[in-house]
């Protein structure tokens, strides 16, 4: 009888109960979609932040410091290098799938033939390269520096062999003090050999790499005589904002406990990222650029916050919508519930009665709003960033309770009054 | 001419004659009782003299007017200027006070006036409970503001469905003197009833049986007052 | 006119003592317009706040001497053409080779109050430096050299040897200078490379004038702003030659499109999830009171009027609504910028009109169509079903 009186609402009284079910959806949906969007934002906007270029960077252990130093006094070269066999190894860390581009470097002070000095940078372009997991990756300067804009010309094809050893590309102002063109040809000598270059094309970087030259990985190494000898990597990573405990682990790992330990590698700090790079580099020293983390770390956290809030806010706007609905609907009920009373139903029946619809009707609404939910994230997701909003499991049990939690809040006061009815008010039409 | 006129209507529901040829007379001034056991049309009848429906079939003359022909937004009019209605339930508004429920209906029907709600409400003996709301009143006294009510707009006719259905003997003996005070003065009154003790009293008694007039009882001893004693 | 005064006295009537369904049909329009006023704000605002956050990245803009050369005057003549307001900062820059312990090290001259503002992310460990004789070290020269803070060292600096008559070089003593190191200082950058001191201090230890290298400024603008500025310090100041680091700017304006196109569809996905949900409240306020519109018809209501004093009434609910919504959108907003920005937010006079039309708007349209499905109702059925 139980269920059949229930069947009876359901069906019988399918137009209120669906405009209940739609009310919930709309909550559920406006819950699932913005936690799925906060969930994910903090992905999607450090993907974002890629354009700032790299935040790690890694040099030689070994007078590291002074290597930089003599360059400024007498363009001199330290001894100490990273060595080029060893990069694929940056893809194969525990947290491979964060680094999401990286490039070696390599400079030598080179002589024009008009005695201009000028730097020449080793580097890659759209490096193709099979890692021994069996993945490929292409990554350099090409993506690693996305706000140069190409002036003239091509970007150097680092797939076309044949051309590209003996190609360059040239920072604009450079360009202007010497005026070239594509196509021109020009002759730089390196500590170790003349090269003849064919300039490829022309960037503006809006710096002071726009009196450079960049030049292929080993065309540079040529100059210099420093065949699988890198100065400096670059290394752009997906992060999570430091804290107090990864600052406090990038001083010195071995102060934290194991369970911090553990925390700290597990968590992809950008202290823990070159705290692993280091390991597989040899005689590395890996470190975030302060520039470029520390202000994704405050840009994430704030647009992460923001998020947050926005979705607090608004499921507090579900909530409420929710509860206002189930408390209307259920007390017009009034008279029927009356009537029960009045042929002998118990509080409890009743509650359980007028409780089990609402939850049979906050199933449907609910399951329907998540999907719809879901739909909205993914709209926001690919008309903001041009990708899909990952779903996460957390999301379902999340909504779930906040649905449930929230139609028994606000059936709670309607049934409160239906009990404490009394039946000949209501039959009586008070 | 007849204040009221029905002239052999019916009302179909599908295969149910609700009304059956029904032909009937009420003269100004009169106090007629249509009586009947319930699903003998008593409603329906109610609710065609009350403007609230029309009749399949025949003509129905309200003050000469056949307001069976008459567009719904005119019986609308019709009802606001020539019938006052009383229901078994009361129906007032249950957030506006006893005298706000009356203004309500001057409202509609002209410009309210407090000062003559109050009246109405006096004449039905709630002067003192103007201001109180229907759910702080007792059910004899929420029918006497809905009698204050039907009044307010000095109706042709009150048109009164079951009034005592909900009230308890003392309430029925107010509200049957009321409909004498008004009978005296001068007020049509048409009383739709099951009860008949309360059918009684009216001048002229007409049974409704399966949606045909079966009878017609003249109450020879009407006297105009009745006399609790 | 004594109709109006019963029409507003019944309206009252029914928001004052209907008060519990009242305030659960104000409570959702009121949230639906918190909601509205409160991401609106957000949404203007999240440029110029982000665009804060943004200044973390560091300089926008150099100037650099047109001829090699830039003096502190020209560079303050530059600072004058930006709208004080939008100048988080500048850092003027003067390089000197300098050495310590005979070693050289490139030293930089600098206004330690302009760097904290247009370099937020040094990281230095001690403390900053400001004039006499106080200095920052980075941290590769630190370890090179093995310096700690709160240590002394000596800095040399050799002056440009001079040719007397004869041609030959004059021998020139190198000038010293005692500093105290103050701090040292992580960046993950160039930076680690060279020591810092005040432009006093280099002036005192060179023992000429020289010149500024180059500028860093901060400003807080959008991109086109920025360009604009550009021009009119290079058209207007002389001397200066102002341009902008496209890694910075290009970047900026990047992400900060994409953040805002995020809020703006998070706001319109919200507002009308919370614009359907007032409606299906309203829709429900209204169909509870079906009966009581079947008893109005029946009294002798025309449809018109009970359209009139049902939408009043939803619209002095809209109206109420918005009001409080648009006080209650602008604390969140508040609140939030407070929270997350750590900077109050201005406050929009026009959300208010804008919040109170659009609440009266929803509640108005949401209660119209079930106003007139109910002025349908036939009064009897109404009063004799239930």
């Amino acid at each position: 009888m139980f269920f059949r009186m229930i069947r009876g609402t359901l069906f019988r009284q399918w137009k209120k109960m669906l405009m209940i079910a739609f009310t919930i959806a709309l909550g559920a949906s406006l819950a699932s979609a913005m936690l799925s969007v906060m969930l994910d934002v903090g992905d999607k906007v450090n993907q974002e932040l890629k354009t700032y270029g790299a935040n790690i960077t890694v040099v030689p252990k070994e007078n590291s410091v002074l290597s930089e130093l003599y360059e400024v006094e007498d363009g001199g070269v330290s001894g100490a290098y990273l060595r080029e066999d060893e990069l694929g190894k940056i893809k194969t860390i525990f947290w491979a799938f964060n680094i999401v581009d990286f490039a070696p470097f390599v400079n030598v002070d080179c002589t024009l033939e008009d005695g201009t000095e000028v730097q020449c940078v080793g580097s890659w372009f759209d490096h193709h390269m099979d890692l021994p997991t069996g993945e490929t990756l292409d990554a350099g300067v090409v993506s690693l520096r996305s706000w140069w804009e190409l002036e003239e010309g091509q970007w150097l094809d680092e797939q076309l062999l044949s051309d590209s050893a003996d190609a360059a590309m040239v920072g604009k102002d450079l360009a202007q003090k010497l005026d070239l063109k594509p196509g021109d040809t020009l002759r730089v000598s390196g500590p170790a050999a003349d090269r003849e270059l064919r300039v490829a094309g022309i960037y503006d970087a809006g710096g002071t790499e726009d009196m450079q030259i960049y030049l292929q990985l080993d065309t540079a190494q040529s100059l210099a005589d420093l065949e699988g000898c890198v100065d400096r990597i670059e290394v752009s990573a997906l992060t999570t904002p430091e804290n107090e405990l990864s600052e406090r682990a990038a001083k010195d790992p071995s102060s934290l406990t194991v369970a911090q330990m553990e925390t700290w590698t597990c968590t992809a700090y950008a202290s823990s990222i070159c705290y692993q790079i280091q390991q597989v580099i040899t005689d590395s020293v890996a470190a975030p650029v302060r520039q470029v983390a520390d202000s994704e770390g405050a840009i994430l956290s704030k647009t992460q916050l923001l998020m947050i809030l926005i979705t607090i806010l608004s499921l507090i706007g579900a909530a409420l919508g929710i509860c206002n609905l189930v408390t209307a609907s259920v007390m017009e009920r009034a008279q029927e519930i009356g009537l029960m009373k009045a042929l002998g139903a118990q509080n409890l029946s009743i509650a359980l009665l007028v409780l089990c619809e609402i939850a049979i009707t906050a199933v449907f609404g609910g399951v329907g709003g998540f999907f719809a939910g879901f739909g909205f994230a993914q709209l926001i997701g690919h008309t903001v960033f041009g990708s899909a909003i990952e779903m996460r499991p957390m999301v379902v049990p999340i909504v779930a309770v906040l649905v449930v939690i929230v139609t028994l809040i606000g059936s709670i006061p309607a049934i409160k009054m239906l009990l404490g009815l009394r039946p000949t008010e209501v039959l009586h039409g008070r | 001419m007849s204040l009221l006129e029905l002239k052999n209507v019916y009302k179909i529901y599908g295969d149910l004659h609700a009304l059956d040829d029904v032909s009937l007379k009420v003269e100004k001034g009169e106090w007629v009782s249509i009586m009947g056991p319930s699903g003998s049309g008593k409603s329906t009848m109610m609710n065609i003299i009350g403007c609230m429906d029309k009749p399949s079939k025949g003509e129905v003359l309200l003050d000469g007017v056949d307001i069976s022909k008459e567009s719904k937004k005119n019986l609308t009019n019709i009802r606001r200027d020539k019938i006052g209605l009383i229901f078994q339930q009361f129906h007032l508004v249950n957030y506006l006070t006893a005298v706000e429920n009356v203004m309500l209906a001057q409202y509609y029907h002209s410009i309210p006036d407090e000062k003559e709600a109050l009246e109405a409400l006096e004449r039905v003996g709630l002067g003192d409970r103007a201001k109180h709301l229907p759910s702080q009143l007792s059910g004899g006294e929420q029918q006497r503001v809905c009698v204050a009510r039907a009044l307010i707009n000095y109706p042709e006719v009150i048109l009164a469905d079951e009034p005592t259905g909900n009230l308890d003997e003392a309430n029925e003996e107010i509200v049957v003197e009321l409909f004498h005070k008004l009978h005296n003065e001068g007020t049509t009154l048409i009383v739709v009833t099951h009860d008949p003790e309360v059918a009684e009293v009216a001048q002229r008694t007409l049974v409704l049986r399966s949606g045909k007039l079966s009878k017609e009882i003249v109450n020879e001893n009407f006297t105009g007052k009745i006399h609790f004693d | 006119m004594k109709k109006r005064k019963m029409f507003i006295r019944m309206i009252t009537a029914s928001l004052m003592r209907r008060r519990s369904r009242m305030i659960v049909a104000l409570l959702s329009i009121a949230i639906g317009a918190t909601i509205l006023s409160g991401l609106v704000s957000i949404y203007y605002d999240v440029p110029r706040q982000m665009g804060a956050q943004f200044r973390n990245y560091g300089a926008n803009m150099i100037f650099t001497g047109e001829d090699g050369s830039l003096g502190l005057d020209e560079v303050i003549a530059g600072e004058k053409k930006i709208d004080p307001a939008e100048l988080v900062g500048a850092a003027p820059y003067r390089y000197e080779n300098v050495r310590i312990n005979d070693i050289p090290v490139v030293a930089a001259g600098t206004d330690p109050q302009g760097v904290q503002k247009t370099s937020p992310y040094w990281r230095v460990e001690g403390s900053w430096f400001s004039g006499g004789g106080e200095l920052l070290v980075g941290a590769s020269v630190a370890e090179s050299f093995r310096i700690k803070s709160g240590d002394v060292i000596d800095v040399s600096f050799t002056p440009a040897a001079q040719e007397d008559e004869s041609g030959e070089e004059e021998f020139v003593m190198d000038n010293f200078k005692t500093f105290t190191v103050m701090g040292i200082l992580q960046t993950g950058g160039s930076e680690e490379n060279y020591i810092y001191m005040s432009l006093d201090d280099l002036r005192e230890l060179t023992g000429t004038e020289g010149s500024i290298d180059v500028a860093e400024l901060s400003v807080s603008a959008g991109q086109e702003e920025l360009s604009a500025y550009i021009d009119a310090i290079n058209s207007g100041v002389k001397g200066v030659h102002a341009s902008l680091v496209k890694r910075v700017t290009a970047s900026e304006a990047t992400v900060l499109t994409k953040l805002q196109a995020l809020v703006l569809l998070v706001t319109i996905v919200v507002l009308a999830l919370t614009m359907i949900c007032v409606a299906t409240t309203m829709t429900a306020v209204v169909a509870e009171r079906r009966k009581e519109i079947g008893l109005r018809k029946a009294i002798g209501a025309s449809d018109k009027s009970i359209i009139q004093e049902f939408m009043g009434e939803s619209m002095l609910l809209g109206l109420l609504g918005g009001a409080l919504g648009s006080v209650l959108g602008y604390v969140f907003a508040q609140q939030v910028s407070i929270n997350v920005f750590s900077s109050s937010i201005s406050f929009r006079p026009v959300l208010v009109p804008v919040t109170v039309i659009a609440s009266i708007a929803v509640t108005g349209i949401s209660s119209l169509m079930p106003i007139r499905s109910a002025t349908d109702v036939d009064p009897a059925m109404v009063l004799k079903g239930e």
